[in-house]
């Protein structure tokens, strides 16, 4: 989870879309892949994908987040390529293995899938500030509270690391082991584990008068420190998607 | 003070903000797991000790919080399981409360409830976005010889599941366990809105 979110600052179109509209985006990008599955229409929704994340000026920073998704693609491409149930048609033979052309085309279907997956999660949590992101669903009526746990586990985690390195030297100290056979390692999860969550559930206390004494349990109407809203062509996008949408499920249900 | 039942909406403040601390022991115990180079991912102790601390509601909620903040901060792929977090956190919600757990021995049916659950509404998910796989290497060798001899695709994915899951799970909920029964009484008060002492 390291410091931070993957959000990158830039100045580009797709940072001036409202958050609302990107999340939109996502779901619509990903459901329609599973509504037409053919592979042109896949490959095509990829390319759509990667020009956004292009507009953006972002495309760099893909490829990271890609990479964590690699084992799942080998599998995907191991397991459906080579046992697909289906084996009909013999595509080519390496050595004496045989391949078939069912198992390979369903993988680089569910292949393509997964990249337009990442790359559509991409294009919301590389071009949008969380902070921005919570605002608007506050603003659409979500609980402010819900708004601050979801912007405070952010402040919290490298907090918590920090005093993680504290705690496994402690231990360490103290004579823990972290290397050697399989019991000892696992003799030592719960030495590691149980400072750091007495410490953080103890600092909750803390945190929750420190709050109440703010009034968070207030019920009077929540106001925003940025009133104006410097988002644009958020109307645009929404009504686009909506007829993209539509338009697939007709093409989905009439062709 | 009224006595609250366990499907109470008005969370108290120290319930809501025992969220964020159980996103990060998730977080904290799969970060071991890795640096001792367990076989397991234990990354959701967290939301297990938040549903035995504050009911179904609050686990439920850490859970899919959880998958969604892991998804903007490590894999986008976690937003997909947001559904089975936060089931994982509802089950060990309800069945905390209704005293599974009490002892040990309960704890480990917990845990074993809790890995057949997760990984039942694991399987259509799996289906649907990767085609029956779980992206570990055991759990996908499995799958791929059940599909080899022609057994049906949701048995092989639910297979897949479950060796992946039901270890994972009781190993989970037996750490949950062990650390909830070693708290101060004066913490584990402080969420249990059926008392009346002691409530911020």
């Amino acid at each position: 989870m390291k410091n931070g979110t993957f959000y990158v600052e830039k100045a580009s179109i797709v940072h001036d879309v409202d958050p609302l509209s990107k999340l939109l985006f996502v779901f619509v990008s990903v459901g329609v892949t599973y509504i037409l599955s053919t592979h042109s229409f896949v490959l095509g929704v990829l390319a759509i994908t990667l020009l956004v994340l292009l507009l953006g000026k972002v495309l760099q920073y893909i490829f990271p987040i890609i990479g964590l998704s690699l084992v799942l693609i080998f599998s995907i491409i191991i397991v459906q390529g080579f046992f697909h149930p289906d084996r009909s048609t013999l595509w080519f033979t390496i050595g004496s293995v045989p391949i078939y052309k069912e198992g390979f085309s369903y993988a680089l279907l569910l292949t393509l899938r997964v990249l337009n997956m990442v790359c559509a999660f991409g294009v919301l949590i590389l071009t949008t500030k969380p902070d921005d992101l919570v605002q608007s669903l506050i603003r659409k009526g979500m609980s402010p509270k819900i708004g601050y746990v979801l912007l405070s586990v952010l402040q919290i985690l490298p907090q918590m690391l920090a005093v993680t390195g504290k705690i496994t030297d402690a231990q360490r100290s103290r004579g823990m082991e972290t290397e050697g056979g399989f019991i000892t390692r696992v003799k030592s999860f719960i030495p590691l584990l149980t400072p750091v969550v007495l410490n953080s559930i103890n600092d909750t206390r803390d945190r929750s008068i420190a709050l109440e004494i703010r009034g968070f349990n207030s019920t009077s109407e929540r106001t925003f420190l940025h009133e104006t809203n410097h988002f644009k062509y958020g109307f645009v996008i929404k009504v686009l998607l909506a007829v993209s949408l539509a338009a697939v499920i007709a093409w989905r249900i009439f062709i | 003070m009224t006595k609250q039942s366990m499907w109470s909406l008005k969370f108290s403040t120290a319930a809501l903000v025992l969220i964020p601390a159980a996103i990060g022991i998730n977080y904290l115990g799969k970060l071991f797991a890795e640096l001792l180079r367990l076989p397991l991912w234990l990354d959701s102790i967290g939301t297990v000790l938040s549903s035995m601390l504050a009911g179904p509601i609050i686990g439920a909620l850490t859970g899919i919080i959880n998958n969604i903040i892991y998804g903007f901060t490590a894999s986008p792929i976690s937003f997909v399981y947001a559904i089975t977090s936060g089931v994982i956190g509802l089950v060990v919600g309800i069945m905390a409360n209704k005293g599974w757990i009490a002892s040990i021995g309960r704890a480990l049916v917990l845990g074993l409830v809790v890995g057949v659950i997760a990984a039942t509404v694991s399987t259509p998910l799996n289906i649907l976005f990767w085609g029956g796989q779980t992206g570990n290497i055991w759990g996908d060798a499995l799958f791929a010889t059940m599909i080899t001899h022609d057994l049906p695709l949701w048995l092989a994915s639910f297979a897949d599941s479950l060796v992946v899951d039901v270890p994972d799970k009781i190993a989970t909920v037996l750490v949950g366990f062990l650390i909830f029964k070693n708290l101060p009484k004066n913490l584990t008060r402080m969420y249990d809105s059926r008392s009346e002492i002691d409530r911020l």
